[in-house]
């Protein structure tokens, strides 16, 4: 279709000159103009130019494919097709976004579902006054009874970190690429319900105050609606 | 075994049937075939495997069914099948062997179960497994398969404590042809091209030989038919 249209058009152009030269026209000065309007073509089609070159080396390079689920900036979904222009995502709430392969070419793509499988990372904080082996004990049983979760590559649980509020705690385990959202959803919840169970403290990030000695209490002063001081201990 | 053997079903008649942690019921109403299973915990002693019984009339209530339209049947047939997935086994303790030698490893692979329905003309309705085991991947996380995980161990004998009749031995050898000593610490073993043989108290599966030629040569995996198994068979159950 493409060629034959093209076929058309340059066919109606060639005619339309020979009528013209029939009739006496002088056609050096349209050939001019036409060169003028190539040069000014030339420079509004640049992005789009741009973006046909792009669509060749994202074909040849494949970071991609059809049906992966990738994530350019902001934008998360599958994709639907990849054109000479631009590529065409679904986002999970069923919009249709069009990103043009130039935009692909220059920015960083994360293509989520290229392997087999996937890591799910779970940070998380425990009180300070709990005891360590027990939370790495509990997060183990937590991923062994879990369906979604497999065996090899092991679940890995590291200490990170010594925060502010918490003993902060990296907790990463596998799964098959079609059930990351039934592991996060399971394993999530899990983990509430045992260290509820068991007694294991997520603390909320909170500051102790101390007025410089931890035993003496500090110093409260009350101002009443009549702006009359009182001292309170 | 009896559980492995085609039961008669009479119309409007429940049936209850167990192997291993595994129980199964069955209905047969008119034209319909009703089935349902049932767990129990697996931390239990299940080791029976008591064949399809009649228990009474009435389908005990709270357990999810399931409904085939079949014909009018006499009979109904649980047969063992292999996962439909390999499984990944750990050895006992990592094992190495020298150049030239070789070594049996005996795998205990809990089976399916697959209910076969009819009499001249038989039906597959669906299979289940027995026990449920955990998913593992086998290889590195870009290339690799999705395998199921066996808690019992390869074993270089065969234990007592791990007979049972949802359970098919399979026993690996796995030959050193290589120039360097082969650690061994876990096997995936594709279950999808063995047979499953029925012994007296036990279920068995062809020899899987694994012949290792090295980290650069492609090995070798050979199945022995069954002509191979008696005698391996033989071997391991007569004394020297």
């Amino acid at each position: 279709m493409l060629v034959r249209k093209g076929i058309f058009y340059s066919g109606s152009i060639f005619v339309v000159l020979a009528i013209l030269y029939q009739l006496g026209c002088k056609l050096t000065a349209l050939l001019g103009a036409a060169g003028i309007a190539g040069i000014a073509i030339g420079f509004a089609s640049q992005t789009s130019v741009s973006n046909i070159i792009s669509g060749l080396f994202l074909i040849s390079e494949k970071p991609f494919a059809v049906g992966e689920l990738i994530k350019v900036g902001d934008t998360m979904g599958t994709v639907l097709s990849i054109d000479l222009l631009s590529v065409k995502l679904r986002t999970f709430d069923n919009q249709l976004v069009r990103i043009p392969n130039e935009t692909l070419i220059k920015n960083q793509v994360n293509n989520i579902t290229r392997f087999p499988i996937r890591r799910l990372d779970i940070e998380l904080g425990v009180a300070y006054k709990e005891d360590i082996t027990k939370v790495r004990n509990v997060l183990s049983d937590i991923a062994a009874n879990n369906p979604y979760c497999l065996d090899e590559p092991e679940p890995l649980i590291v200490f990170k970190n010594f925060g502010d509020s918490a003993l902060e705690f990296l907790f990463a385990i596998w799964c098959v690429k079609t059930d990351f959202l039934k592991l996060r959803n399971t394993i999530m919840q899990k983990i509430k319900e045992r260290f509820d169970a068991e007694g294991i403290e997520i603390p909320f990030p909170h500051r102790t105050l101390y007025t410089g000695s931890v035993t003496s209490p500090f110093p409260v002063t009350v101002v009443d609606e009549d702006n009359k001081d009182r001292k309170d201990n | 075994m009896d559980i492995w053997k085609p039961q008669n079903i009479e119309p409007d008649t429940c049936l209850r049937a167990q192997i291993g942690p595994l129980l199964f019921w069955f209905k047969q109403a008119k034209d319909e075939l009703h089935i349902a299973t049932e767990r129990l915990s697996e931390t239990d002693e299940h080791i029976e495997a008591i064949p399809p019984k009649v228990v009474g009339a009435v389908e005990p209530k709270g357990l999810d069914w399931n409904r085939w339209i079949v014909k009018k049947l006499r009979s109904i047939r649980l047969i063992p099948a292999m996962p439909d997935r390999a499984v990944v086994v750990r050895t006992e303790i990592p094992v190495k062997i020298p150049t030239g030698l070789e070594a049996i490893f005996f795998v205990g692979i809990p089976v399916w179960v697959k209910v076969i329905a009819g009499d001249s003309e038989k039906f597959d309705l669906y299979e289940q497994p027995i026990v449920i085991r955990s998913n593992t991947w086998f290889g590195d996380p870009i290339s690799g398969e999705l395998c199921y995980s066996l808690t019992t161990r390869a074993r270089r004998e065969i234990l007592e404590a791990e007979i049972e009749p949802h359970r098919c031995i399979c026993p690996v050898k796995i030959c050193n042809a290589s120039p360097t000593t082969l650690e061994v610490d876990k096997l995936c073993i594709h279950v999808e091209h063995l047979k499953i043989f029925e012994g007296t108290k036990q279920l068995w599966a062809n020899e899987v030989k694994i012949t290792y030629k090295g980290e650069d040569l492609a090995g070798e995996i050979k199945l022995r038919k069954l002509i191979g198994l008696i005698l391996l068979l033989l071997r391991i159950l007569l004394p020297a």
